[in-house]
């Protein structure tokens, strides 16, 4: 089943006068439990495609349907619902609320989704233990390494059991080890679980984990399946 | 979503930056303890000239004849009481009278070589404890005597000006029940000083009777002025006393012109209320809009998260609130300490500001702070009012920070 649609999708960034045309007119889809990377050198428009999957951005023309929804009507608040309920996000710099623990940065997009308590808790710890991070649950964003704090945005971007997850340079910041062990974790969760995600990414590490790769330049898709691991 | 995880989330966002945040509340309490006091110095401004005004001038009720007025000090047989006798006794057998006594007044001017000063005479009964404050004062001779037909009694502050002192004479013009000038000579039979300059300067008094004659009112009297055990019960008394051709007046009514005067300058304090309180939510502003600005990329990831902007604003508002009501509660004790303190020692404004405040008014040289919970709330309903009024815009920013340009601060 498609879960995102791209159609002829554009994206242009004006600047003063000048208009930058991050993605020309670019047509994908991803199915349910894709592994999929995004590739390309810097500036070919990964991270736009996943603004515009990730409902945090609208196309300046063309189509993005999310869950067969189209997003160009939806209001700001009606994108917010679809992120929190459908779409889980993880970031180059973790992206963890500094002020929450591991525990309470994972719990957040389940009371967003006004889960109730019991129910949430048992979430939370199970994906806690998904992710190895039991034991460090009370611990704040800056008591944690960068390796533990991308496996707590791993269980954040899972918490609201998404369609899919879709991860900006997830290992960027961290090294080899703790840069294979996530990938680890997102290739088990992905089999467990059967959510889609989508990377962009430099990192080969990642790509060598992708079943699908999209190579990207110049804002346009230049290779929309080429070979992964698999 | 829970409103107590936005708590947590506003509550610890405050805790980051502990010194602040700490500042910023601490302004509020400030502020708020600076319009207390002026609050607790304008009512207690209010409450004790209208007291003292009482004590000295005007009692609690008066009864005087219908066609009487005030600012006439007419002394026409038929502007006065014909039997304040009868009156009195009347009076003195109601249970909630303290004490009460009949007057004449008159507008006199009070002579020597030197100067020719304005002033207003009362005749009065001295046996009466209503003139208490005035014997009291005594500061230099002697109080008067019920048959004394040659003393005259008067303010320090006057005969100061006049230079003249106890046992030298004095020329007092005034006029009479016929509307004609009469003119006497007086002994300077003692001085007093109330701690009221404006009423030191412009009194004197006679014995009743000496009054009498020397205007040819016979045993008529101005008015009986009436001294209540409470000053609850001044309309009800008012209204018992009631009788064809009199009319009788409360407190209200007696000090009405006061009453207006001191309403007039409160809306002067308004003002001021408002631009303390003014400064106090521009600078929560400030702080929040700087929270708001450090704190881009965490609204943006709440936001990639999927919470809603009213659910940020609501956050950003938690903050102003706690803020603003940590602030509060230490500005209420504060401002209480300061107006319970001052109301017990007062705060001396001195002979000058005292007459300045105007001769119309009896103000004394000390001025008391009076505790008023009801103003200290209202004043505390309006600071977080506006305070979360002024904070809607640091909020509104933050809900409108686009998700994708936030998460650029990452």
């Amino acid at each position: 089943m498609e879960i995102i649609e791209l159609e002829n999708a554009v994206k242009i960034y004006s600047i003063g006068e000048v208009e930058t045309r991050a993605l020309d007119g670019v047509t994908l889809s991803i199915e349910d439990g894709e592994f999929t990377t995004l590739v390309g050198p810097s500036g070919s428009g990964k991270t736009t495609m996943l603004q515009l999957m990730g409902c945090l951005d609208k196309p300046t023309s063309g189509v993005v349907k999310i869950d067969g929804q189209d997003i160009a009507g939806l209001s700001a608040n009606q994108r917010a619902d679809l992120r929190r309920e459908r779409i889980g996000f993880i970031f180059q710099f973790f992206a963890l609320v500094p002020v929450l623990t591991a525990y309470e940065n994972v719990e957040l997009p389940l009371l967003l989704n006004d889960i109730k308590a019991k129910e949430r808790e048992e979430r939370v710890r199970s994906l806690l233990e998904s992710v190895g991070m039991t034991d460090r649950a009370d611990h704040r964003p800056d008591q944690l390494s960068g390796g533990e704090q991308q496996r707590v945005a791993i269980a954040r971007a899972l918490a609201p059991n998404p369609l899919l997850v879709l991860a900006d340079e997830p290992t960027a910041n961290l090294d080899t080890a703790n840069g294979t062990q996530a990938m680890d974790i997102m290739k088990r969760l992905n089999e467990e679980t059967g959510t889609a995600f989508v990377f962009a990414t430099h990192d080969p590490r990642v790509v060598a984990y992708a079943r699908r790769v999209v190579k990207l330049q110049d804002g346009q898709i230049v290779d929309g399946n080429a070979a992964g691991m698999e | 979503m829970a409103l107590s995880k936005l708590w947590t989330i506003a509550y610890r966002d405050l805790l980051r930056n502990r010194r602040r945040s700490f500042f910023t509340a601490l302004a509020v309490a400030l502020g708020l303890a600076l319009i207390i006091f002026m609050s607790g110095m304008i009512a207690g401004m209010l409450e004790s000239a209208i007291q003292d005004n009482i004590r000295l001038n005007t009692g609690h009720v008066q009864i005087r004849a219908e066609s009487y007025e005030e600012e006439k000090q007419s002394l026409l047989w038929r502007d006065l009481l014909e039997d304040a006798d009868l009156l009195l006794t009347q009076v003195n057998g109601m249970s909630e009278v303290e004490a009460a006594t009949q007057v004449l007044w008159a507008s006199g001017v009070l002579s020597n070589i030197e100067e020719s000063i304005g002033l207003q005479v009362k005749g009065i009964d001295p046996s009466s404890p209503i003139h208490d404050p005035v014997r009291q004062g005594i500061v230099a001779g002697e109080y008067l005597a019920p048959d004394d037909r040659n003393g005259i009694l008067i303010g320090q502050r006057l005969a100061d000006e006049m230079g003249v002192t106890v046992g030298q004479r004095v020329s007092l013009a005034a006029g009479n029940a016929n509307g004609d000038a009469e003119e006497a000579v007086f002994t300077v039979r003692g001085l007093f000083a109330t701690g009221f300059p404006g009423y030191d300067e412009s009194t004197a008094f006679l014995p009743l009777s000496r009054a009498q004659t020397f205007t040819g009112t016979g045993d008529r009297a101005s008015a009986v002025v009436i001294l209540l055990h409470e000053q609850e019960d001044a309309e009800t008394v008012a209204a018992a006393l009631v009788g064809p051709g009199l009319a009788t007046l409360d407190w209200r009514d007696l000090n009405s012109v006061l009453l207006t005067a001191i309403e007039t300058g409160i809306s002067f304090y308004y003002l001021m209320y408002g631009i303390v309180i003014l400064i106090v939510a521009v600078i929560i502003a400030n702080t929040l809009l700087m929270a708001v600005f450090e704190r881009t990329r965490e609204i943006g990831i709440l936001s990639a998260l999927g919470m809603k902007a009213r659910h940020i604003r609501l956050m950003i508002l938690v903050e102003a609130a706690t803020l603003a009501l940590a602030g509060i509660a230490v500005g209420i004790l504060l401002g209480s300490i300061i107006v319970t303190y001052l109301s017990r020692t007062g705060i001396p404004i001195g002979e000058s500001s005292s007459q300045l405040m105007g001769d119309a008014m009896t103000f004394g040289t000390t001025m008391y702070t009076s505790f008023v919970p009801a103003d200290i709330l209202t004043l505390s309903a309006w600071m977080l009012a506006i305070v979360l009024l002024v904070s809607l815009y640091p909020a509104w920013y933050a809900s409108r920070m686009e998700p994708v340009v936030a998460l650029q601060a990452l």
